[in-house]
């Protein structure tokens, strides 16, 4: 009943007029994004945190929330039209969009993408916020052993489920809790690993890392587009809408990749891509007709767009009422909760309720502008794609190297960005996955502190950690994702292969 | 290959990063463990991936010989002109941000740009040089007008 309130209360914040407007901007630069091969949202959302520093908290928010579901939206549309996913979840689009564009039915692909997308989001929204308020009350009781066990589950999984090998997953964690540890110890005043620039006493700017991880390496990755040339765009014919055969078999897909998006983004680290995959080996395995994936099938498009759109959703349970990212995504979001001062978990519903459910509630708005957006204007958008990416990666460049410079004004930010792009383009050259490292990072800080307090309490026994109920479950969990990765993880991997494989044939 | 490599390197940062924790001060005021023994976890931490990558990469190197590996679409194909392109523009960006506070943002911003698209925007340097003076422009503008950054003027200092 509280939430119903909340969602009341959010929806007369979300409905202020500069609200609604900045939730516009917000979804509309998603849409944007995720039509330029390359910039994900990760980049995207790093890329405008400068310009949001003068901003109400609560307004640049739902401006980075709107580019973060905008984006996972709009990628469908590469993927339909382009035969290249605009984010790595709408890898899996990819495989029977393009197929059904082949056969002149891009505008159905779209409309189905777009609904579905729709669908999912609302679903995924209205089990946030009914999920998210409970979820935090338990959390309010977590003491320092507590905190240390979820976020340590939290890097757990985001490190053994994201990518291809654990050790790489792990590599990139603990590369970002080595990150988070430059700086001057807070509880002692020592200055560590700051190998004598003054710069690094006050920790390594989140924003640079993120800038350079994402914006600036994934500038190399068009690079390398442009210069192998040519990629093949089908056009769209026809009306931009789907008959009833084939919505009634989609229909189903779509609840049910709402539910598995759902709670692979309420589990901490799996990320849309992961949410897609199933969602799709899902349909195919109950379908009747599991010949035609890979070769047009709208499931095919209905399940992973409406799995990737709820998982966004998912994903924002953690972070709003835990205070734990649940993807690359929103750990970017939570760096800029941060650099706002506003410290996201289960406080947030007390001491900002505005914001909280404002966010929220700018959420349902916010995807009913998108399908408005989407679904006239698909062909507008579509002209980005026509933009010379030569340009665009110039473009990317030059904002990249403004934003960074304007956080703190100074040019060693620059070449510590700098540095980061040089690791963002070794990370995806050696298919180290980028996200634990934004993990590590990002709750590096708050894992050494609860360590801390935890030890201080307990005079030094690590016992702390096993004589919490809760904390022995966290720790469980942790173990059994591991555990998980190493049996199961090769399952779902070679399922897609073998889509992929199929789908190259078909193509 | 490339894992052992990988590998290596992330066993020889961990090494250093022990050792650089092992030279920082021992100080504990109120706090049983101090500044030094959460670093030393996150070490070890990284040594242990680094040796379970080799071990992953020597077990799929066995396997291999058996199963043969289907590579993700993701991955395009090498393009021998790709490592010169990105080390030229690797250099070209480092002397952008040289030039950042001595030159100024504008002049630099627009001498980047410019050559940057020169090489990757070919046969337009009309467009080319709209997009570097336009781009340049409505950065600066939004910055220092609408967000209150000032950026270095550099040698435009006198306007």
């Amino acid at each position: 009943m509280e939430s119903l309130y909340g969602i009341l209360h959010g929806l007369a914040v979300a409905a202020q007029p500069a609200h609604l407007l900045y939730t516009l901007i917000g979804v509309f630069i998603g849409t944007m994004i995720s039509h330029l091969p390359g910039i994900g949202p990760s980049a995207g959302i790093a890329l405008l945190i400068p310009v949001t520093f003068g901003m109400d908290p609560s307004t640049a928010l739902m401006m980075l929330a709107g580019i973060y579901y905008g984006c996972m939206y709009g990628g469908a549309v590469t993927a339909i039209l382009l035969n290249t996913p605009g984010d790595a979840a709408a890898v899996m689009t990819v495989l029977d969009g393009y197929p059904m564009a082949r056969k002149g039915r891009a505008g159905a692909a779209l409309a189905i993408a777009a609904v579905s997308s729709f669908i999912a989001g609302t679903m995924g929204v209205t089990a946030l916020a009914f999920v998210a308020m409970p979820l935090a009350a338990v959390a309010l009781h977590f003491g320092p052993a507590e905190y240390f066990s979820l976020i340590f589950f939290a890097l757990t999984t985001v490190s053994a489920l994201t990518g291809e090998s654990l050790a790489k997953g792990m590599m990139s964690t603990f590369i970002g809790l080595g990150l988070a540890t430059i700086g001057i110890d807070l509880q002692t005043g020592v200055p560590r690993f700051t190998m004598g620039f003054v710069q690094l006493q006050d920790r390594v700017s989140f924003l640079v890392v993120v800038v350079g991880l994402f914006a600036i390496a994934e500038v190399t990755r068009m690079v390398e587009g442009t210069l192998q040339g040519t990629m093949h765009t089908v056009r769209v014919q026809g009306k931009l809408w789907f008959t009833r055969q084939e919505w009634r078999r989609a229909k189903p897909a779509i609840f049910r990749g709402s539910a598995i998006g759902f709670f692979c983004g309420a589990a901490p680290g799996l990320g849309g891509t992961i949410a897609a995959m199933l969602a799709y080996v899902t349909e195919k395995k109950i379908s009747k007709r599991p010949q035609e994936f890979g070769h047009g099938a709208i499931e095919g498009v209905a399940a992973p767009e409406a799995a990737t759109n709820a998982d966004t959703c998912g994903a924002f349970v953690h972070l709003l009422a835990l205070g734990i990212p649940g993807s690359g995504s929103t750990a970017v979001i939570m760096g800029a909760f941060i650099m706002y001062g506003i410290q996201p978990g289960p406080m947030l519903f007390t001491t900002h309720p505005d914001l909280v459910w404002g966010l929220i509630a700018s959420m349902y708005i916010g995807n009913l502008m998108l399908l408005v957006l989407n679904l006239p204007l698909v062909g507008v958008f579509a002209r980005i794609l026509y933009v010379p990416p030569g340009i665009l990666l110039v473009l990317i460049l030059g904002i990249a190297s403004a934003g960074v410079y304007s956080f703190n004004m100074d040019v060693f930010d620059l070449f510590l960005a700098l540095f980061f792009g040089v690791m963002g383009y070794a990370f995806r050259r050696l298919d180290i996955p980028k996200a634990p490292l934004i993990f590590g990072l990002i709750l590096g800080h708050t894992v050494e502190q609860s360590f801390r307090q935890a030890m201080t309490i307990s005079s030094g026994s690590l016992m702390i950690f096993l004589q919490s109920p809760i904390s022995v479950f966290l720790l469980l969990c942790a173990a059994a994702s591991v555990l998980m990765s190493m049996w199961a993880k090769r399952k779902p991997a070679a399922e897609l292969h073998k889509a992929v494989e199929q789908a190259a044939e078909g193509g | 290959m490339r894992d052992w490599v990988l590998a290596g390197c992330a066993i020889i940062g961990a090494l250093i990063y022990l050792y650089a924790d092992s030279q920082l001060p021992l100080v504990r005021i109120g706090d049983p463990l101090g500044p030094k023994i959460f670093p030393a976890i996150i070490g070890g931490g990284l040594l242990l991936s680094g040796l379970l990558l080799m071990l992953e990469t020597y077990r799929k190197r066995q396997q291999v010989a058996s199963v043969s590996v289907v590579p993700l679409p993701a991955h395009l194909p090498v393009d021998r002109q790709r490592p010169g392109v990105l080390l030229a523009m690797l250099a070209w960006t480092v002397v952008y941000y040289l030039a950042f506070e001595p030159v100024g943002y504008l002049v630099a911003t627009v001498v980047f740009l410019l050559g940057l698209l020169t090489m990757f925007h070919r046969k337009k340097p009309l467009t080319n040089l709209a997009v570097a003076l336009g781009f340049t422009a409505v950065i600066y503008a939004i910055f220092t007008q609408l967000l209150h950054v000032p950026m270095p003027p550099g040698i435009l200092e006198f306007l």
